[in-house]
């Protein structure tokens, strides 16, 4: 084999060079995309959970209220038992739970969702301190205060060291949190410390008559998992809690991202692999046809004395040259992509269970949705294997080819000239 | 001197075609020899014949005592790579490769250093009085001077016989002179055998010896 020969035949004959390894490059490059487009998807789909620091949310589904007035639980948090909440720590793979009290108050003149959490818990809405836009945020002891909404404070003129009353208690607002902050999973208007809501909704008549309700439950469970582990502890934690469990997991998030994502996600490999097979038959008809055009240069080579494997060695190279020039290029070219498909943005629904509203009310039953930007990247094992399979390919395709041309024998060339 | 080449009642067919029909010849070692034949006359195929080009269908062609005929096509490959310069009609040269780089092409599959091979080269293009076109590709190069590129590309690997089918078939009058006096230089510088298989019998005239060729078979 010639480098020098090989080089030559590459730079001047830039046409063919050029078409070879663009049939190469897309193929590659579509690959290379569809798997950076399928993991950008895949970590929006995870952005709401990591965003609250759990791996997992259980709640259990329970019965509607007889009446909506004062605090009642929403129909998907029925209350979770303590010794259930045990049960569920032990599970392995398990590393920390945030316990919540989520709940909606309905007084004659306003309507309001609470949130009862554990300031030092760091997973759940424990983070939202991370949000706190004005005063401090709830700390372990406070008793009779609450943290704000910025966008419910706003709407409902309420500012630090205003009241509000919730079944007759008033708590005095000692902090403004952006909720958004904490992925709009149980966003709720008002935050109190999760003793104030487990009593405000043990007390509360209308949680009582349809669940038999504990002093120290909780109706939303945040589980951060050891990742390798997420979906067995999910698996676990829906046994626990049996039929009525709502168990939410990132996998959840992808089934809500519609078509699209199902598509790319299920079919996008093999798509990809598809198109990497195309790219190598255009790369096989394109080297063909070259190959047509060049047979007296094959004739030529026999007749001046090159064996059949000096011949087939030159043309393979050649070929395997193509393909490593149209991998590398493909991978340029899934890298503009990828950095294009970074500037948009992709909405992530988030499941009405999650940040539950009355429906009854106006624009209650609109789910909440996180905005985040398409973090695609390229995936290296993606391009590994993109490259790998193009070479094979290319290398297998380019073995048959060559060793035809090698059988060309220059008188026959010539004769039929 | 002794004997190079013994051709001895070989005879090749395309299908019903016969193209050579029991051809006798001898050539010695550093003679020049034409064979002169109309179009048709079957004198390409009896070249290609004796290059190993094309598989006679009877017959025995010995090299320096070596029957040639039933060898394999590597062992003709590489002995056409040591022993036979090819030279034709239509120069056959590599359009995307230099001038050097064409008179090298016969080398690469050998292992010489590039230096080497390119030294080779040089000599051989200097001794066909093109040293300073050996950057030009054959597109660059006039007819003749493509025909001289060959004639340096069949000189490069220093075989003892060069094989010409109409060396001068596709040039004007006056190349044609010059690479006729260029093939009696050479000849003279490097002792080579030479055969010529031509239909002009003015480029015939520069062989030692001439046969006719009709109808595939050597007049008496």
């Amino acid at each position: 084999m010639n480098i020098s020969y090989l080089f030559a035949e590459l730079r001047r004959r830039p046409g063919r060079t050029l078409i070879a390894a663009l049939n190469v490059a897309l193929g590659v490059a579509l690959f290379v995309s569809l798997q950076a487009y399928a993991t950008g998807y895949r970590e929006a789909a995870r952005a709401p959970l990591a965003e609250i620091g759990a791996d997992v949310i259980a709640q259990r589904q329970g019965a509607v209220p007889d009446a909506f007035e004062g605090i009642v639980f929403p129909h998907p948090t029925a209350p979770i038992h303590r010794a259930e909440i045990e049960s569920i720590n032990s599970v392995p793979g398990v590393e920390a739970i945030g316990e919540a009290v989520l709940f909606w108050d309905f007084e004659s003149d306003r309507f309001l969702v609470g949130l009862g959490l554990d300031p030092a818990q760091t997973v759940g809405p424990g983070r939202l301190r991370a949000g706190l836009r004005a005063g401090r945020f709830l700390e372990t002891g406070d008793s009779g205060v609450a943290v704000a909404d910025t966008t419910y404070a706003e709407q409902s003129h309420l500012t630090l060291g205003d009241s509000v009353s919730i079944a007759g208690q008033s708590f005095s607002i000692i902090g403004l949190v952006d909720t958004s902050q904490a992925g709009q999973v149980a966003s709720a208007n008002l935050y109190l410390t999760l003793p104030d809501a487990r009593a405000q909704a043990y007390a509360a008549p209308n949680v009582r008559s349809v669940f038999g309700i504990r002093a120290d439950d909780a109706n939303v469970l945040f589980i951060r998992a050891d990742s390798p582990q997420a979906t067995a502890v999910a698996e676990q934690v829906q046994s626990i809690l049996g039929q009525q469990a709502i168990v939410t997991t990132p996998r959840s998030f992808d089934q809500v991202l519609g078509a699209t994502f199902s598509v790319i996600d299920r079919f996008g490999f093999l798509v990809g692999i598809a198109g990497l097979l195309i790219a190598m038959a255009g790369l096989l008809r394109t080297t063909a046809a070259g190959l047509w055009e060049r047979r007296r240069d094959v004739g030529l080579m026999r007749a001046v004395g090159w064996r059949r494997r000096d011949v087939s060695r030159q043309l393979l190279a050649e070929m395997l040259a193509l393909t490593g020039i149209g991998a590398v290029l493909g991978l340029a070219i899934a890298g503009l992509v990828t950095f294009g498909l970074g500037f948009s943005r992709v909405t992530v629904p988030v499941p009405w269970e999650l940040s539950p509203t009355p429906h009854f009310l106006p624009g209650g039953a609109v789910n909440m949705a996180v905005t985040i930007p398409l973090g695609a990247r390229i995936d290296p094992g993606a391009a590994l294997l993109a490259i790998v399979l193009a070479l094979l390919a290319g290398g297998l395709a380019s073995l048959w080819l060559a060793r035809r041309a090698a059988g060309i024998k220059p008188a026959e060339v010539w004769r039929n000239e | 001197m002794s004997e190079l080449l013994r051709v001895e009642g070989v005879r090749k067919s395309f299908g019903a075609v016969a193209a050579v029909c029991g051809v006798d010849l001898h050539l010695m070692e550093g003679e020049a020899l034409s064979i002169v034949g109309r179009s048709g006359s079957g004198k390409t195929t009896l070249l290609h014949l004796l290059a190993g080009l094309e598989e006679a269908d009877a017959g025995h062609i010995f090299y320096r005592s070596r029957d040639i005929v039933g060898l394999d096509e590597e062992s003709l490959a590489l002995w056409r790579r040591r022993e036979v310069g090819l030279v034709f009609q239509f120069f056959h040269l590599i359009p995307t490769l230099s001038a050097l780089e064409n008179v090298a092409f016969p080398l690469y599959p050998e292992r010489i250093a590039p230096a080497k091979r390119r030294e080779r080269a040089v000599v051989c293009l200097d001794q066909v009085g093109l040293a300073h076109r050996a950057t030009h590709r054959p597109s660059e190069l006039s007819g003749g001077e493509q025909q001289r590129v060959a004639i340096a590309r069949a000189l490069v690997h220093q075989p003892s016989l060069i094989l010409a089918d109409e060396p001068t078939g596709n040039l004007d009058t006056k190349t044609s002179d010059e690479i006729l006096t260029l093939f009696g230089r050479l000849r003279a510088d490097n002792g080579l055998a030479l055969v010529i298989v031509t239909h002009d019998e003015k480029v015939a005239a520069v062989a030692d010896r001439t046969v006719h060729m009709t109808d595939g078979r050597i007049d008496q």
